[in-house]
């Protein structure tokens, strides 16, 4: 990929329907930093995950809002999801134990296991942004160096 | 997603296919509630054609299999391809669920 910094944003309603465009977008930006197939697959359902819980908690299920996310392919792999809902409590994000089989609550697990940095930018002051970080390592190489 | 019902050797069987995520897992919810609440047993659900599914599929599956052990009810899941099957395994569910390789493995059990 070289030292050139490869980025894209996307803009879609909060609306459910636009999950399916998502994926394809951070699979797409994911092939373009030469992650590996299964890691694709990770990285995009974790985004997924993150924008569900951006329409479900932010936006409360109102369609008419908008989420913004930026992806940016450094040294890592970011995504910075921007939205204008209501404030996430950081502390209170918890997912359930994975033993304890109830619906919900998988999520952040899923989030969380894509990504090595899970932050939220306290200078925000209306809305969310939260800002994903998977840094590279082994797996994201393989494909660069099959290729 | 589409989801297809059919009856088959006293079954009722739900074959799904495509992507089930937050957009299209109250539809699914609507099928598999719908049958639940009738106490209908067993839901068998064909996953050979799924082709993803995040935790909004994930929660819909548990609520169901909850909704039918208050009956005594068998939900069992075939063909779940091995990228759906991971999320399974990762969620700690695939010792929950009743999980068969193909619809002829539950009907030859």
């Amino acid at each position: 990929m070289g030292g050139m910094k490869d980025s894209a944003v996307i803009a879609v309603p909060s609306n459910p329907k636009y999950l399916s465009l998502i994926r394809a977008v951070t699979a797409t930006m994911g092939e373009i930093y030469g992650m590996a197939g299964p890691v694709i697959e990770d990285v995009k359902l974790a985004v997924d995950e993150a924008c569900s819980n951006v329409m479900k908690y932010a936006y409360r299920g109102d369609t008419s809002k908008r989420i913004i996310i930026r992806f940016v392919l450094k040294k890592g792999f970011e995504v910075i999801i921007e939205d204008n809902g209501i404030k996430a409590q950081p502390e209170l994000i918890e997912g359930r134990s994975l033993s304890d089989v109830r619906p919900g609550g998988l999520g952040i697990h899923l989030i969380k296991r894509a990504f090595d940095v899970f932050a939220f930018d306290e200078k925000k002051k209306r809305g969310n942004r939260l800002r994903l970080i998977r840094h590279r390592g082994e797996s994201d190489e393989d494909r660069d160096s099959r290729q | 997603m589409k989801i297809e019902i059919a009856d088959s050797k006293g079954m009722k069987i739900l074959s799904i296919s495509g992507d089930i995520d937050m957009h299209t897992s109250p539809d699914l919810r609507r099928e598999l509630m719908g049958l639940v609440h009738k106490k209908m047993t067993p839901i068998l659900v064909d996953f050979g054609s799924v082709t993803y599914i995040d935790s909004s599929g994930i929660a819909t599956f548990v609520e169901g299999l909850k909704g039918m052990m208050a009956y005594g009810g068998k939900l069992k899941l075939v063909g779940i391809p091995p990228k759906v099957m991971e999320i399974f395994c990762f969620a700690k569910l695939d010792r929950v669920f009743e999980i068969h390789g193909s619809e002829e493995d539950v009907c030859n059990r």
